[in-house]
């Protein structure tokens, strides 16, 4: 199948808009300058803003932020996406909604969320009730609606935060919704602003330079913190060539792997990089040689630029094709970085040049980027984004000729195996006393059992893990064990909220006590991609690793993701987790923000191997599943038909609790109890409807 | 000199967590990177960096300082001695 772009749109320091960007990159003008919008006390870093308050992207947007509670992470998003949806042609050009029927899928990748409004509001969220309607803007999910929702409806929606390649690994869903065929067409991206939590924190980690930013230099000295959104409407080339959308360019390929080395640093021969390029050269079916522009990563510090290079030399040998840096123009945006960077590449593209490396003076150890305006016919252009705890993802654009249509692959859907799942819940842990004695709910929040971990984790590393890391590499462990499995080719997990605690405690002290506080080890471990990356740290897995935050339907992401591949055989064998854990005052603000209200409260700690090969021991089969946004009773009762003549398991939360990855107790527990007849697992609230489909091994 | 060593070893093993480990177990001679001394890593020299600011008034800019200055606990005691404001 091959997968077109019928639009993309772009905000960031250098530009509002596609027409912008273009003119910035051509005429060599940087977007880092001094600190502006953002109210902080660290004036003595250079930043890559995006140029417009809040109040004049509402007012571009016609939003009334005094009636729609609104973060700028959420308003850059809309921004960006009005364009990508405008060039595809998907909303009317009047109302700016979605033109009807056309609904399809939007993913968005975000770690940051609505943390600009967190940290102005934490105290009085705490206090008093006066910003209460910004407690539910918090989590990455919540961003995602609010962007898309803007437009209409979207009928599916997802967010992947893995730090920096959040936006990247987005792009990858979606061709991986498009591969599966349920879908022709989905909207891709990424927004993030910046704040004053991850300003602090990456300052903490000391690699934000004073001035601007040097990538690959003999002289570079850590990165700019840039901000904005982009995205891409991709869809298949049939789907553009019937409603006759002109394609901007292919996405030949992509690829996703793990450095399992450090959570904040690269290791020395950049294993995690090179086998995310090496992977998407290889999806594309081409060769090194053939690649004409890298579009690095290149942050700028130390650690990044000389492992990358060392990557791209160990793939293209004496041929490394053209590289550079854009970062030098925008700033790292961090989650964003992976499509405005895709966007920068379909612009080289379509006007044939090569991106310059600014501010390049001299070569140490590293890659000598494109440091002239150099014009030059481009046809496969491959873009670089690596994230906190090695998850690096490649994607690979190619230059649309016209052609005739391809062969229409028929590719074989595999069955997918339920191999083991275990939890660590306040119910027994690792065992299913839950289903006889299961222990009465009666606090408003019950916290799980502490993970038996000392045999699983060194204490060297168990030293600075919070307990949701400790529960993930108990469950995790055991649910590979369980299956026979050493290492996994794919860990996902799907988080709520990630590791509040130790966001807590740094938005806490950053709130409290102001901005010198150093806390590099809790910034480190506060982002949501730390789960999935310690697991692999643990494991050793170098394989695809993803982490979805997209509240009540976070961990249904990672399983829709695991499914995907593993259907069309792209990985044998998938570890899908789901995580949350709580704390007292957040678990306060949650009920306050009127998520919980009286229910009972929990946290969660599930690991699950899924597999195309049945060991003899499986629990079940995954058959089938849906996400569903927003659906009316009509969708609903066409996706229940869709899955045939099944029963329904509903939800466990009078046994466990709830939490944003409960749904996942569910699964467990379904795959506990089923006999020999299909079951569907349904988790249905007021936004998302959700069913997995188990079916027994023996029936076929 | 060695009471601030045996200080500075306590003040190590609270800010870095160091379960089950005692002053009287740390080789003040030993490196503590790398796997022949205590094993710590970069995330750890940055708090050994923020340890040094607020218990000693130590500010250092340069992350790469630290390499020089944590080689062991002696060197690191030597250095604090030379440049403490507080």
């Amino acid at each position: 199948m091959k997968i077109v772009i019928t639009g993309a749109g772009i905000v960031s320091a250098i530009g509002v808009g596609k027409a912008e960007t273009l003119v910035s990159l051509r005429e060599q003008r940087s977007g880092i300058r001094p600190l502006c919008y953002l109210k902080t006390d660290h004036h003595e870093f250079p930043v890559g803003e995006v140029q417009l308050s809040n109040g004049e992207m509402c007012a571009m947007l016609g939003i009334d932020p005094s009636k729609q509670p609104t973060t700028r992470t959420a308003l850059m998003g809309m921004v960006a996406l009005k364009e990508a949806l405008e060039q595809a042609q998907l909303i009317d050009s009047k109302t700016q909604k979605l033109k009807d029927p056309e609904t399809f899928p939007l993913i968005s990748g975000t770690t940051v969320g609505g943390m600009d409004k967190s940290e102005l509001y934490y105290l009085d969220f705490l206090d008093n009730d006066s910003r209460n309607e910004y407690i539910s803007t918090h989590d990455c999910g919540a961003c995602t609606e609010m962007i898309a929702d803007h437009f209409g409806r979207f009928s599916m929606l997802s967010t992947l935060s893995t730090a920096c390649s959040s936006a990247a690994n987005a792009v990858i869903l979606g061709a991986e919704i498009l591969r599966s065929g349920q879908v022709e067409c989905v909207v891709v991206g990424g927004s993030e602003c910046i704040t004053k939590f991850h300003l602090n924190g990456f300052a903490s980690l000391m690699i934000l330079d004073k001035e601007p930013c040097r990538p690959f230099d003999e002289s570079r000295a850590g990165l700019n913190l840039g901000e904005g959104a982009a995205w891409l409407v991709l869809e298949t080339e049939d789907h553009a060539r019937r409603r006759n959308a002109t394609p901007i360019a292919r996405l030949a390929g992509y690829g996703n792997a793990c450095d399992a080395f450090h959570q904040t640093a690269t290791s020395a021969d950049g294993e995690g990089p090179y086998l995310a390029m090496k992977q998407a050269l290889k999806s594309a079916g081409i060769t090194p040689v053939q690649v004409d522009y890298i579009n690095a990563h290149g942050t700028g510090t130390g650690n990044n630029d000389i492992s990358e290079s060392t990557a791209i030399r160990r793939l293209f040998g004496e041929q490394v094709p053209p590289v550079s840096s854009t970062k030098a123009f925008t700033g790292h945006t961090t989650s964003a970085s992976g499509t405005i960077e895709a966007v920068i590449c379909l612009l080289a593209m379509q006007h044939s040049f090569l991106p310059v490396n600014l501010r390049f003076n001299k070569a140490g150890d590293c890659l000598t980027p494109v440091h002239d305006n150099t014009t030059k016919p481009l046809r496969y252009v491959l873009s670089n984004a690596f994230g906190f705890g090695g998850n690096d993802s490649a994607l690979l654009f190619e230059k649309v000729e016209e052609r005739k249509s391809g062969r229409v692959e028929d590719e074989k859907k595999k069955k997918v195996y339920l191999l083991s799942a275990v939890q660590i819940s306040a119910q027994e842990p690792l065992s299913e006393a839950w289903k006889d004695n299961p222990i009465p709910l009666t606090e408003p929040l019950t916290r799980s059992r502490e993970a038996d971990y000392k045999q699983f984790i060194p204490p060297l590393e168990a030293r600075r893990m919070g307990r949701i890391l400790k529960r993930a590499i108990a469950t995790a462990r055991t649910a590979t064990a369980q299956a026979g499995i050493d290492t996994p080719e794919a860990i996902i997990t799907g988080t709520g909220l990630g590791c509040i605690e130790n966001t807590e405690i740094f938005l806490d002290a950053l709130c409290r006590q102001g901005e010198d506080q150093m806390m590099p080890t809790r910034f480190m471990q506060s982002t949501h991609n730390t789960i999935s990356s310690i697991v692999a740290i643990n494991l050793k897995a170098h394989g695809y690793n993803a982490t979805y935050a997209h509240n009540t339907v976070s961990f249904q992401s990672a399983l829709l993701d695991a499914m995907l591949q593993l259907r069309r055989g792209a990985i044998c064998n998938a570890l899908v987790c789901a995580h949350d854990e709580m704390t007292p005052s957040y678990h306060a603000l949650l009920c306050k923000g009127g998520y919980l209200k009286d229910k009972h409260a929990t946290e969660c700690a599930v690991s699950m191997m899924l597999s195309t090969k049945d060991n003899g021991h499986a629990l079940c089969e995954v058959a089938d599943m849906r996400i569903l946004y927003r659906p009316s009773e009509a969708e609903k009762q066409r996706a229940r038909k869709e899955l045939g003549d099944v029963s329904y398991f509903g939800s466990t939360e009078p046994i466990f609790g709830t939490s944003y990855t409960a749904p996942s107790l569910d699964l467990y527990a379904a795959a506990h109890t089923m006999k020999d007849k299909p079951v569907a697992v349904e988790y249905s609230d007021d936004k998302y409807y959700t069913l997995i489909l188990l079916r027994p091994c023996s029936v076929s | 000199m060695e009471e601030l060593i045996l200080k500075l070893k306590k003040e190590i093993i609270e800010v870095l967590n160091l379960e089950d480990v005692k002053p009287e177990d740390i080789d003040s001679n030993a490196p503590l990177f790398g796997a022949e001394g205590l094993g710590l890593d970069s995330i750890d020299a940055l708090e050994l960096i923020v340890l040094m600011e607020k218990n000693y008034g130590i500010k250092l800019q340069d992350p790469n300082q630290g390499k020089e200055i944590f080689k062991s606990i002696n060197v690191m005691a030597d250095y604090i001695s030379k440049n403490r404001t507080k």
